[in-house]
């Protein structure tokens, strides 16, 4: 579960974020959806404990902040980032002793193979494409083993089978009770994907829908009632 | 903390492994090396040549590092500065399950080794040089390396890591320590000018009680004048005072609440320092880190010009709406030089010959600064340029043309500022500036000309160097025709033939360079 309890945060004057409350349960895929500018990334990198911010966010009921909760927490950047001295593998290696993660070896080739990555993962992260480094990151974010998994367009840069594969592993990520957060402008990407929806303008979330309100309504068509048309 | 040292086990190695397969890296290294130990003896014998070399030498060394070196660490890590963090600690590091103080601490790893390195290399110039005893080498070694390594790490993490500080207490002590440290040097800048600038005047101000009671610094400076004088009562008590400050700033690290709320201002500092690196690869002239968003001016103009001409007037348009207009970092370069050789060396400068010190100067500046890399080569990162429908020779011609009037304009900075200083005569002036402006585009195309030939194999200083062997070879025939010419012939012939020269032999590397502006690819 992930909880997020009037979170504020401002740059300066500049209010980024203006006291968002938002609960995505167990086993539930939200989306986090706003114009460009509306707060998401800043909603992002607080609950990934990159921002200081008022407010409080919790993790399976955990402060984010405490090390017990960063341990059972995934995240894909928006843009990742590499270590260019470090092989594919080492990079899964890195994250599987940081998190004391159980993922085993069979499991972690699985991983690669599946995104397509088998064959580089002695490539060093100087070496990898923007497409790659993506793929890379998810396979990080998965290799925790996490109970909550944060995804900030994680599509981006992905060839259609990377992202075909993304979504299977989202739903499967769903059915073992994992909380997913996905934070994208490609509403098309997450159609199948959403259990609970919310959508961020100027700092605040203006409205939120689950599936079941939603009575069969498209994503983009409840998005732009709700943003009145912007994107 | 087994996830951190692995990750800077895996990083060394690798980052070895990449350097054994770039033998460039190899011989920057050895050079590096070899150039330090240069330094290190250089300055072993100026020690010896200023009478410094005893121990109470090494104290006034010890005393002036503690104050300046001490406070300035302070300083750094109260601005949340002075550890490298990379983007992929954001991604990776950060958002791990690891205690945001050890992530500091191992971030800092960089400044241990230094440390240590130096200490060490100190140590053993206190028993070489210094005539320390053994004994006192070692012991020296052990206070700094462990006790003041010890003290600076704790002080990083109370003030870099600490969230219950307010950024305005923070900003407080950094303007408190900087008001300190300017206080301090018009203090010792007052006393050598009453009392002269001699080792014994130095060694009476270092012996100054007032010194060693000064909180932290003083009484570090204390411990070291106990190792390699002897005891008296100040510097027991004040070492003594010293190892509990060590002590409780130690508790006080481990205790201290952290919640990683560092990771805001480290995150950007990544970024920031990522884009420096960036900028600095392109062989950008870098000063400083974390710019401030660009201001521009509001012009409102249309571009003038077609095909390949059309990018000098786009631009021209850039530079109008910049603050400074064409004027950059090498202007003030251009302006420093000619404020330092203009009027001070007026009198040094012998009448009959100033011009040839005027082109020695224009010469030499030509040739020492990394020339110019203003919006030109950022023409070549897009496709637009190759996509414009005009010749590689106009596209170069009008992507550098802007670069050559830069270089007019500083040129005629040093050259009329020192001319008229120097009293040479206009025409001479006027050659120099002429001469500085093709020797600055003769550098711009000879760099184009190396990216053409070794392109990535061998990175920024690669090319550098080729750029720099292919600059002198060609030039150097033109000055020696032109010097010889001058001694058998017409020494006023020295100006024309060698600015004719360089014309000739840039515009052909011009001719050559635009190769480079037919496709996107480079050649290697």
């Amino acid at each position: 579960m992930l909880e997020v309890q009037n979170l504020r945060k401002s740059y300066g004057h500049n209010v980024a974020v203006d006291g968002v409350n938002f609960l995505v349960p167990d086993g539930q895929i939200g989306v986090l959806l706003g114009p460009n500018g509306a707060g998401k990334s800043t909603i992002i990198k607080s609950i990934a404990g990159l921002l200081r911010y008022q407010g409080i966010i919790r993790i399976q009921g955990i402060p984010a902040r405490r090390v017990e909760a960063k341990k059972l927490f995934g995240y894909v950047p928006e843009i990742p980032a590499m270590f260019e001295a470090l092989t594919v593998r080492e990079h899964i290696e890195y994250i599987r002793r940081a998190y004391g993660s159980d993922i085993t070896d069979e499991e972690v080739e699985e991983m690669l193979t599946a995104f397509e990555m088998d064959d580089k993962q002695d490539k060093l992260g100087n070496e990898l494409s923007k497409g790659m480094m993506q793929k890379v990151s998810i396979c990080c974010a998965l290799a925790v083993k996490p109970k909550v998994i944060l995804l900030d367009e994680p599509m981006v840069g992905l060839d259609p089978a990377a992202i075909r594969k993304l979504k299977e592993v989202v739903l499967r990520l769903r059915d073992q009770g994992v909380t997913v957060l996905i934070s994208t402008h490609m509403l098309e990407m997450v159609e199948e994907l959403w259990d609970i929806m919310f959508v961020m303008k100027k700092g605040n979330i203006i409205g939120s829908y689950t599936r079941k309100d939603a009575q069969g309504k498209d994503l983009d068509e409840l998005f732009f009632e709700m943003t009145g048309g912007e994107d | 903390m087994k996830a951190l040292f692995y990750l800077a086990k895996r990083s060394f190695v690798n980052h070895i492994k990449m350097a054994l397969k770039k033998p460039l890296t190899l011989i920057i290294f050895v050079f590096g090396v070899a150039y330090a130990i240069f330094i290190i003896m250089a300055l072993a014998s100026f020690a010896s040549m200023i009478r410094l070399d005893s121990v109470q030498g090494l104290v006034i060394i010890m005393t002036v590092w503690s104050i300046y070196i001490t406070l300035a660490d302070f300083m750094t890590y109260s601005g949340r500065k002075g550890i490298l963090f990379r983007p992929a600690h954001t991604h990776f590091v950060f958002t791990a399950p690891i205690s945001p103080k050890l992530v500091l601490i191992n971030s800092a790893w960089m400044n241990y080794i230094f440390a240590f390195g130096m200490w060490l290399l100190m140590a053993i110039a206190a028993a070489t040089i210094f005539q320390a005893a053994l004994w006192q080498a070692v012991l020296f070694f052990l206070a700094a390396c462990i006790l003041s390594l010890g003290f600076e790490i704790a002080v990083m993490v109370l003030l870099y890591a600490n969230d219950s500080i307010p950024e305005k207490v923070l900003r407080g002590i950094c303007w408190g320590i900087r008001v300190f440290l300017v206080a301090l040097t018009l203090v010792i800048i007052l006393y050598f000018r009453q009392n002269g600038l001699t080792i014994e005047s130095a060694i009476s101000f270092v012996d100054w009680p007032v010194l060693q009671m000064l909180p932290v610094v003083g009484w570090q400076v204390a411990l070291y004048r106990l190792i390699l004088l002897g005891p008296t009562v100040l510097n027991v008590v004040c070492s003594l005072l010293y190892l509990a400050t060590v002590a409780a700033a130690a508790a006080g690290a481990v205790c201290m609440r952290c919640d990683g709320g560092y990771y805001e201002e480290a995150a950007k500092f990544a970024d920031d320092y990522a884009e420096l690196r960036k900028r600095q690869k392109s062989g950008e002239l870098v000063s400083g880190i974390g710019r401030k968003k660009k201001t521009f001016r509001k012009i409102r103009e249309r571009i003038g010009g077609k095909g390949a001409k059309a990018v000098f007037y786009r631009q021209l348009l850039e530079y109008k709406k910049e603050k400074y207009f064409i004027f950059s970092k090498t202007t003030l370069i251009a302006v420093f030089v000619a404020l330092v050789v203009s009027f001070p060396m007026r009198d040094e400068v012998e009448a009959g010959y100033s011009r040839f010190f005027l082109l020695g100067i224009v010469a030499y500046v030509s040739l020492i600064m990394s020339g110019y890399t203003g919006k030109w080569e950022n023409e070549l990162k897009t496709p637009y340029l190759f996509l414009i429908p005009d010749t590689a020779f106009r596209k170069l011609w009008y992507s550098t043309l802007m670069e050559h009037i830069k270089a007019l304009a500083d040129g005629t900075i040093i050259c009329v500022a020192s001319g008229i200083f120097w009293r040479v005569q206009p025409l001479y002036i006027v050659l120099c500036i002429l001469i500085y402006t093709v020797l600055q585009a003769n550098k711009l195309y000879a760099r184009v000309l190396a990216q053409c030939l070794v392109g990535d194999v061998f990175g920024a200083k690669g090319q550098d160097i080729i750029r720099a062997v292919i600059q002198m070879a060609i030039l150097g025939m033109g000055i020696g025709a032109a010097v010889i010419v001058g001694v058998f012939v017409n020494v006023d012939l020295i100006f024309p033939i060698l600015l004719i020269y360089s014309i000739i032999v840039t515009g052909a590397m011009c001719l050559l360079a635009s190769l480079r502006f037919d496709t996107m690819e480079q050649l290697v």
